[in-house]
């Protein structure tokens, strides 16, 4: 058992920026999302998407939605109520009898959560930024820093990096919490709410991001990433020609372009999502 | 007439079961935490055992930093302990039996109270004490502010970052600091009795205390403080860890980890005493 389990982190370096080009990144199939605030709930059902590699997606939705939950449970965190998901052809919603295939998928996809992240708050934004990379590599902090000084230098978080996460503000929390997924080199990267409440530099930031990421990042390995967003305002994200999906009351609806949104904005619960910001 | 005795004995009767079925009911919830904290202690044992070479990189400055917390940082207040230890208890022992004129005894009463239950207790209680409540605090923040989910979502194995530092780190801590709180105790008692007008040469003294033990004293008593520690760790990582929380439930938790832990180090000692007895 120790043997055939312990290479599995090392086999899956290298073929994690070549998916095979037909399998979707993401596929769910009448997924049912498991309530976080009553057990035995479900906040959302019959979710069928697939997701193809190159994608950016904008789940929309108010607070309490339940798109947190989606995302958690597209990443294998919480398990499904109903229905499966698929993550690069491969199921992440497995029983803990395969730990090491989950984690192995898991390390494909890149998760950012919202507000500030869920940094660690124990260790320095450079720990945070760098401890999954030198947990899966087996490499020391200064090598890491190292390698990673190009990705720090594009995210602009040289100056921070010996500070901890409870002195800074969430903008620039989240913006840690996202090169932390990317050390991974996920090709899939689900972020949660990554626009709401940003002033005007963060968000031009963010959107030049996702631009490039989406284009193929030089420093994320030139490939084209597929992102996974939500957010309770679909404004920002126009002109990055997003597809859509929205979620209100329990139900879930794909919507190819931003007109369909706006077309939809009469219907009750997803009036607010093209509000301007306050 | 007839009708009403029957009713006050059922009250009777069904009260005496009610507070019977909560009694038992208790007894039951005490008997699946028992449980559950096994099956933690196992889960962790074999990912220990699995991957205790896997990402030395980060494990081993993770482990490092875990003995550097429980025991070296400690070492002050432990030798402050250790001389109040020795002039209170051993020096007073020491010098009240040779007054007595039962200065033979003295090696066998010392070795069988203070060496066996007396130091691995207070190390074990003081370590708890001054780093125990401080972790649980630490990962039951962590595990309500979803920075464990983070682990997971990151690929990287919660009791194998988490548990496993600090169960090391918990256990040697204890073994070193009760070896440690023993030499200075048995030191600073030495000099207390002398002053007192002890007559035996210090070489005497330890001699005497040496003699008193048995061969299988020390593989006891390094499993006994071993396991003090290991317990101590487990718990506090079982507290923290292994349910979701709520900021608000960290207090309760780690009140809740100190009894814990005091009533499993006195049910440990219970056992080596049985063990002791029958040697």
């Amino acid at each position: 058992m120790p043997d055939d389990r312990r290479p599995v982190y090392h086999r899956v370096l290298a073929p994690v920026r070549t998916p095979p080009s037909t399998t979707p990144a993401l596929e769910a199939r009448s997924l049912g999302i498991a309530s976080s605030t009553s057990t035995g709930g479900v906040s959302l059902q019959a979710v069928d998407w697939t997701v193809d590699t190159g994608e950016l997606w904008v789940v929309a939705g108010a607070q309490g939605a339940g798109k947190t939950a989606l995302l958690e449970t597209l990443a294998g965190l919480i398990p499904a109520a109903a229905g499966e998901v698929r993550v690069f052809g491969r199921r992440v919603d497995a029983s803990g009898d395969d730990d090491a295939g989950l984690r192995e998928t898991r390390r494909r996809l890149g998760l950012v959560f919202d507000g500030s992240g869920r940094l660690f708050s124990a260790l320095s934004v450079a720990e945070n930024i760098l401890l999954p990379w030198c947990y899966h590599q087996n490499r020391s902090h200064d090598e890491a820093l190292r390698e990673f000084e190009p990705l720090i230098g594009c995210l602009q978080l040289e100056s921070i990096l010996s500070r901890k996460p409870a002195t800074l503000s969430r903008s620039w929390s989240r913006r840690v919490a996202l090169a932390r997924s990317l050390v991974l080199e996920p090709s899939l990267l689900l972020l949660d709410n990554p626009l709401a409440g940003l002033d005007a530099v963060h968000l031009r930031w963010w959107r030049g991001f996702l631009a490039e990421a989406l284009a193929g990042h030089p420093l994320l390995g030139g490939q084209p990433l597929t992102i996974v967003t939500t957010a309770d305002a679909v404004r920002p994200y126009v002109g990055l020609d997003p597809r859509f999906a929205l979620v209100a009351s329990g139900h879930w609806r794909i919507l190819s372009n931003i007109e369909a949104v706006l077309a939809a904005t009469g219907e009750e619960g997803f009036r607010d999502l093209t509000e301007p910001r306050p | 007439m007839e009708a009403t005795p029957p009713p006050l004995r059922n009250a009777g009767a069904g009260e005496d079961s009610d507070g019977g079925l909560r009694w038992l009911g208790a007894l039951l919830g005490e008997w699946r935490s028992l449980t559950r904290l096994g099956a933690f202690i196992l889960i962790t044992l074999a990912t220990a055992a699995r991957r205790h070479r896997d990402n030395s990189e980060v494990m081993r400055p993770q482990v490092m930093g875990e003995i550097h917390r429980c025991g070296v940082r400690l070492l002050p207040i432990i030798s402050f302990l250790g001389v109040i230890l020795g002039v209170v208890f051993v020096g007073q022992t020491v010098s009240l039996m040779e007054q007595f004129g039962a200065g033979n005894f003295t090696g066998t009463f010392i070795v069988t109270v203070f060496l066996r239950e007396m130091v691995p207790m207070i190390a074990g209680l003081l370590v708890l004490a001054r780093v125990g409540t401080a972790s649980v605090v630490e990962l039951g923040t962590a595990r309500a502010l979803g920075e464990v989910e983070a682990l997971e979502a990151l690929g990287i194995d919660p009791i194998h970052y988490l548990v496993v530092p600090r169960v090391i780190g918990f256990a040697v801590a204890v073994v070193s600091l009760s070896a440690y709180l023993i030499l200075i105790a048995l030191g600073s008692g030495y000099l207390f009795a002398y002053a007192r007008g002890l007559k035996a040469s210090p070489i005497e003294f330890f001699t005497q205390i040496a003699s008193a033990m048995s061969a299988l004293d020390f593989p006891l008593w390094v499993l006994k403080t071993l396991l003090f520690g290991a317990l101590t760790g487990w718990v506090i990582c079982y507290q923290g860890l292994a349910r979701p929380m709520t900021l608000e439930e960290v207090g309760p938790a780690t009140t809740r980890t100190v009894a814990v832990c005091v009533v499993g180090c006195l049910m440990i000692d219970a056992l080596f005493i049985t063990v002791y007895l029958l040697l």
